[in-house]
């Protein structure tokens, strides 16, 4: 079963990683660049988990949590943390905040797919499509 | 470390080398030690600069100076695309952004649990040839220099003194 992720960073940089990492994984990864676009974009795409960074314009992530945990209909996605700052208070603000997980940058490729299937049942992609 | 006052331009020096360190190792799979601090603003390469500020009790600006090339490097190897594929505008800029504020994000976090309390602000990244940076003369900096792959590049941290 394919599912869908969403990726919201204001970093293209960080945004064409976390594509690179679930590549070998049946997903689709759907991007915003800030939590406006991440709202936006986590209503008209339904996805399965989101990756949410925290500090970003226009938008941040923790306005964007709250927004979505006071949706009906999107409260109960999944959500991952992206941080660069962890220090003990930042850490333990995160955990309130009621998210699934959190990852500090910088990180590789496998500690996001290795919290991603804590959290979704991520299959590699079929071998006719992997090429 | 010094946990019961702030810390001291040194200490935050240390944490910077050790977050270079950390990120070079993480995202470019690059060993990043400390050098004899060498000077490589104004000798006529271009250059590119990452900064990302802290404010609050602790007062400060880190820039990160790279050649232009070795910027290049680094963004393919972030991005996991061939040097020849990084638009150098974009793509660099982004990524020299990135990874300034990975540093001095996990600076920052080594900080706070010392005591001080700080924000991040928005990285910006400049290029050119002749970069220099002006301060207020009652400011402290420190310039630091570290080696990777025989490039060497340097790192620049301008703080209020701490009171």
């Amino acid at each position: 079963m394919s599912h869908k992720i969403l990726s919201v960073d204001d970093s293209r940089t960080v945004r064409m990683i976390i594509q690179r990492a679930f590549r070998p994984f049946d997903c689709t990864v759907v991007e915003g660049a800030n939590g406006e676009e991440g709202l936006a974009a986590a209503s008209s795409e339904a996805p399965d988990l989101i990756i949410l960074d925290i500090t970003m314009p226009v938008m941040d992530g923790v306005t964007m949590l709250t927004q979505l945990k006071a949706n009906p209909l999107l409260k109960d996605i999944p959500v991952i943390m992206l941080t660069a700052e962890h220090g003990q208070e930042n850490v333990a603000n995160i955990v309130k905040l009621g998210v699934k997980d959190y990852l500090v940058k910088p990180f590789k490729d496998e500690q996001i797919v290795e919290k991603a299937k804590n959290v979704l049942p991520l299959q590699p992609k079929p071998a006719a499509v992997a090429a | 470390m010094n946990t019961s006052n702030p810390l001291l331009i040194d200490e935050i020096g240390d944490l910077l080398k050790s977050g270079v360190t950390d990120v070079f190792n993480t995202m470019f799979n690059l060993n990043a030690q400390p050098a004899e601090l060498t000077e490589i603003r104004g000798d006529g390469d271009t250059l590119v600069a990452g900064s990302v500020g802290f404010v609050g009790n602790v007062n400060g600006v880190v820039y990160i100076y790279l050649r232009a090339p070795f910027a290049r490097k680094l963004t393919g190897l972030m991005l996991g695309i061939p040097e020849e594929e990084v638009d150098e505008n974009e793509m660099v800029g982004d990524a020299i952004g990135e990874m300034s504020n990975m540093v001095v994000g996990s600076t920052k976090s080594r900080i706070c649990d010392a005591g001080s309390s700080c924000k991040l602000t928005i990285p910006s990244v400049v290029r050119g040839q002749h970069l220099n940076t002006g301060s207020v003369h009652s400011s402290q900096t420190l310039l630091m220099s570290m080696a990777c792959d025989s490039e060497l590049f340097m790192i620049e941290l301008i703080m209020q003194p701490t009171t």
